[in-house]
């Protein structure tokens, strides 16, 4: 069974091998993030290691000793993946787009990518059992960093769908990158009668302490509660005990890791969702769309040719110049909402060609006010419409739509469709 | 038992090996760039709770300990400082591993002799009893194939790991079970040594040696704790036993003697049983039998809606009760397993009538199992599902009696003996740390630092005695020793400074353990250079330790030891006088006070002012005449 190194009838992944090279011997289970340069095998104490091929010489002990590629599905043969049906509890539809929630390692690659569909979280999420007879579905098994806006209107599409087919309450599993957009594009797209609950995960679902659980079940119980908004469920804290539930419109990713990462801008939350040993309730603090009190309605189109524009000190003004023709541009000024003086007479060449320009602010915080310097007046004076408080990448999806949807666009962009801009700045209720 | 010498142990055919946890005394810890302190949890800034979830390995199996510890308890929570951050809260990646501890780890691999792999992989450990906030611990395998020599023949080292300490436990609340995040990620080196220990003695001995290796590279931790040794033992026909947590060196002989007596008598209860023909009983519910029953335990759970469980353990009548370990008999071990099912204990037939259990209670227990003579009746009273899941367990150890000794992982007590903790984990709680990439061991040549026995001879040939050079070459302030022979001090100044000097300040309540390696080369820096006779040493530690903030010649001062010799001074104060020598010469005296000002400065308030003013009238007058 010898066999030179790196020869092509080399151990296969799963094989049992005794790797040999100078002094050191190993043996183990030979597995698939093997390269041409080294051998990666599993010792008997579970610790991999990798050889240098060079001067090593690898023996096949046993063939097959493990199905390491049946062992990365947990599809297969796992008890718990009958779903049986319960007349008594309502129906909440899982759309899987892909991202940490349900993902795990990819053992060639070493990174951890998305490959499940909605069945299998909740395979992989046990605790969901009981509390819904669920539908699955899967729109994407994309990163969240790969999204679209062509995803987007699939997804709204499957959210249609599944409402129509009489569905309680919708969560969308998604990466947490750009959830934020997927959540307002659905908030504008749909008129929704039930809620849609986007949720994910910051820690992936491969370690014991993921943030997946109680995330996804968090998720579960808003959708079976009475907000129909496109609503955001995450941790609220850096403890397992409470998930906020954020207006799809006003919420922002601001941290890289934290669980906790996402945050509802100028405001509270709409709600939260309690997790303990007792159990879980869900309680709504703010004005919210009751469930049922409008119809199902979709208008999924979206004008896809809007940039996002961020000004600071030093932008190169090429960049301006390269959204010429562009549709729509939204920028992300300083403080009230302004750019460099000098970007003025370029903006008003730009609208005149018929760009939609809105002006929102890189403060992110707040309401964009360009009556009270000169800059801002000559921004509004150039043709720039205010966002007022809507968030800069809310800004761009609502622009999005509202090119394709309405036939004054810029009308709608001071005005609130989804949750997205107030009249009042009331950052205490 | 414990009266066997060395070559019963060969005959039952004791097979041991060791595992050697000791932490490292780095900068930073192995992946965030926080401190390697630890803290008081009072000085806790926030407290976060956790649930944690078993997951799978790669190769798609889940780990026995870990179902088991998922099973017991998932909420824990956490005590962070301001010495801690996102990392130890499982909020933030990983950090790039620290080089330092690498380059430690290599340095104790070369002195055990082994050779380091060529690419770190980072693995996760799946450790669900909540001591690692992300569910795993980080660990990889560094080096393998070295050896130590024991007087009974050499010891393999089989592998060398380093990993992330675990979080500190710091209580059980009813909320759970309460960690410190300051110990989490503290680098770790695990030691494994190959099964070749052949005896108690032989087991010390090499625990001993590795040891004495690991504080040569004098970059471990030193203190309660910071070195662990888990002991495997197993006796021919017994079975492989992990005994997890001995702190002393010198238990580790008890532990392995008991561990064998253990296993020897557990062999023994397995062949009475075999000759009883015994068997376990299913679990029934024995409630009634209790229903005006005296005992408080029982009353109490069935007053609370709980359930009376008993199962019947045909043919172990007076083996429950034997003893295995001094004051630990096989219902012992039966309550270990009970307990880790929540429940507070269990009763056994081999001890009742006792604890306001009646004879008759005890006729009706037996009769409600169907028991006879020769056979023994377990039972627990608890709430009705951990009643439920005891009684299996203790069922199921039961079982395991018939068969022999049980493969298990044992924790140890402090007075020698072990008790029960969890199945033996596999290699399917390992799974690749996608977080961090493979670290390639590229570190060239890795100077082995001299090993603590060299240095004792090398001290002993700087002319202290045996007993002080050990006492010098394995004490806290071996570096300051080494500085200060670098200086040219005296070795038995130096050797009595860092050691009795030290002990007599400590027992005269003088903080000494704010003295660091610094204040000891300031002290001895002051003896080579400015003069401090050798009776001023332990004035000035003694300042120095109630006033950490001090250097060497502030403490000097303070302590009234001058540390500024008089012929510095005289040097000082000619040179000022020589500069002035115009203004000297035609003021006299009147000079004097300008001149002393400027002689103070060039002293920089190291002298006395008294001595600096009688050099200084006296240099002054020797001008004038």
């Amino acid at each position: 069974m010898e066999s030179a190194s790196g020869a092509d009838s080399g151990p296969k992944p799963g094989d049992r091998v005794r790797v040999e090279r100078d002094e050191d011997t190993y043996e183990g289970v030979f597995l698939p993030s093997s390269t041409a340069e080294s051998v990666v095998l599993k010792l008997d104490g579970g610790y991999n290691v990798a050889v240098s091929r060079a001067n090593a010489s690898v023996a096949v002990l046993e063939g097959g000793a493990y199905d390491v590629e049946s062992a990365q599905d947990v599809s297969e043969g796992s008890a718990s993946s009958e779903i049986t049906f319960d007349a008594d509890l309502p129906t909440v539809s899982l759309i899987s787009t892909g991202g940490t929630i349900a993902s795990t390692i990819d053992y060639r690659t070493g990174a951890v990518t998305a490959r499940f569909d909605a069945e299998d979280v909740l395979r992989a999420v046990p605790d969901l059992a009981g509390r819904a007879n669920y539908r699955g579905r899967v729109v994407a098994n994309v990163l969240s960093e790969n999204m679209t806006p062509a995803i987007w209107q699939e997804l709204a599409r499957a959210v249609y769908e599944e409402i129509e087919a009489g569905t309680d309450g919708i969560v969308v599993m998604h990466g947490t990158d750009t959830m934020q957009f997927s959540a307002a594009a659905l908030a504008f797209c749909l008129s929704l009668p039930v809620p849609v609950v986007f949720t994910g995960s910051q820690r992936s679902a491969d370690r014991p302490s993921s943030d997946n659980v109680i995330n996804a079940v968090c998720a579960v119980e808003a959708a079976k509660a009475a907000c129909a908004e496109a609503l955001v469920c995450m941790h609220a804290s850096e403890s397992d005990d409470q998930c906020a539930l954020h207006r799809g419109t006003r919420v922002r990713k601001n941290h890289t890791s934290r669980r906790d990462a996402f945050e509802t801008v100028g405001r509270k939350p709409l709600g939260h969702v309690t997790y303990d040993d007792e159990g879980i309730s869900v309680d709504f603090h703010r004005e919210h769309a009751e469930r049922g009190a409008c119809d199902l309605k979709i208008a999924p189109e979206l004008e896809t040719d809007v940039e996002l524009l961020k000004f600071t000190p030093g932008t190169d003004s090429a960049l301006l110049d390269a959204c010429a023709g562009k549709a729509g541009l939204v920028l992300e000024g300083t403080g009230l909402g302004h750019v460099h003086t000098d970007w003025i007479p370029r903006i008003a060449e730009l609208v005149d060609s018929g760009t939609t320009i809105a002006m929102t602010s890189g403060c992110i915080d707040g309401r964009v006010c360009d009556r009270v310097y000169d800059t801002g007046r000559d921004l509004l004076d150039a043709g720039v419409i205010e966002a007022e408080d809507t968030l800069p990448g809310t800004a761009k999806v609502k622009l999005m739509w509202a090119l394709a949807n309405a036939e004054e666009p810029k009308a709608l962009m001071g005005t609130s469709l989804a949750g997205e801009c107030t009249t009042r700045s009331t950052p205490w209720a | 038992m414990s009266g066997f010498d060395e070559h019963d142990y060969e005959e039952l055919g004791l097979v041991a090996g060791l595992e050697i946890h000791q932490q490292l005394d780095t900068e930073t810890k192995l992946f965030c760039g926080c401190p390697t302190e630890r803290r008081e949890p009072d000085d806790a800034v926030q407290e976060i709770t956790r649930y944690l979830h078993p997951t799978r390995s790669e190769l798609g199996e889940l780990d026995a300990a870990a179902i088991e510890e998922s099973r017991v308890s998932r909420r824990f929570s956490y005590l962070a400082y301001d010495t801690t951050c996102l990392v130890e809260a499982d909020d933030e990646p990983p950090h790039r591993i620290d080089d330092e501890a690498i380059e430690v780890a290599l340095e104790i691999a070369s002195l055990l002799s082994m050779r380091p792999v060529d690419t770190a992989r980072i693995m996760r450990k799946i450790v669900v009893d909540g001591s690692n906030t992300s569910g795993f611990q980080r660990s990889s395998l560094l080096a393998t194939g070295g050896e130590i020599d024991t007087e009974n023949g050499p010891v393999g080292i089989e592998d060398l790991l380093l990993e992330e300490e675990s979080a500190a436990r710091i209580e059980e609340t009813d909320e759970g079970t309460r960690y410190g995040l300051d110990r989490l990620g503290i680098p770790l080196v695990e030691i494994g040594t190959a099964p070749d220990i052949r005896s108690p003695s032989q087991a010390r001995e090499a625990a001993a040696t590795i040891g004495m290796l690991l504080r040569s590279t004098r970059s471990v931790k030193r203190g309660l704790g910071t070195i662990r040794q888990d002991v495997n033992v197993s006796i021919a026909d017994g079975a492989r036993v992990e005994i997890k947590g001995v702190q002393a060196l010198d238990d580790i002989d008890d532990i392995v003697r008991n561990e064998v007596a253990r296993q020897q008598t557990l062999l023994d209860v397995r062949e009475e049983l075999d000759e009883r023909d015994a068997s376990v009983g299913e679990p029934t519910d024995v409630s009634d039998v209790f229903d005006d029953t005296d005992s408080g335990v029982i009353a109490g759970a069935l007053g609370a809606g709980g359930r009376a469980m008993a199962v019947c353990l045909r043919g172990f009548d007076g083996l429950v009760g034997k003893e295995l370990q001094p004051d630990r008999r096989l219902g012992t071990e039966f309550a270990d397993h009970a307990r880790r099912h929540g429940a507070g204990g269990v009763f056994h037939t081999d001890e009742l009538p006792a604890y306001g259990i009646s004879d008759t209670e005890v006729e009706a227990l037996r009769e409600a199992v169907d028991a006879g003579e020769d056979d023994a009746v377990a039972l627990v009273a608890d709430d009705p599902e951990t009643a439920e899941t005891a009684i299996e367990a203790v069922a199921e150890r039961a079982r395991t009696a018939i068969d022999g000794v049980p493969e298990e992982t044992r924790g140890a007590n402090a007075e020698g003996t072990t008790q029960y903790l969890r199945p033996l984990p596999g290699a399917a709680r390992m799974y690749p740390e996608t977080d961090v990439p493979p670290v390639p061991l590229d570190f060239g040549e890795i100077e082995p630092p001299e090993v603590l026995t060299e240095t004792v001879d090398r001290f002993e040939k700087l002319g202290l005695d045996r007993g002080l050079a050990e006492q010098v070459a394995y004490g806290r302030r071996v570096e300051a020793f080494e500085r200060a022979i670098d200086m040219g001090i005296d070795p038995a100044l130096a050797a009595r400074t860092v050691e009795s000097t030290t002990t007599e300040l400590r027992r005269d309540g003088v903080p000494v353990e704010n003295l660091d390696d610094g204040d000891f080369e300031g002290v001895f820096s002051l003896v080579a250079n400015e003069g401090l006779p050798n009776e001023g040493v332990p004035e000035v530690l003694r300042a120095l330790a109630n006033d950490p903030e001090l250097s060497a010649s502030e403490a000097a001062e303070q302590a009234g030891v001058g540390a500024t010799g008089e012929s510095e001074v005289r040097e000082t104060v000619a040179e000022v006088v020589e500069r002035n020598e115009a203004q000297v010469r035609e003021e006299g005296m009147g000079a004097f006070s300008g001149l002393m000002g400027e002689a103070m400065g060039a002293l920089r308030g190291k002298a006395d002012g008294e001595v600096v003013s009688d050099a200084l009238r006296e240099e002054i007058s020797q001008r004038t005449e």
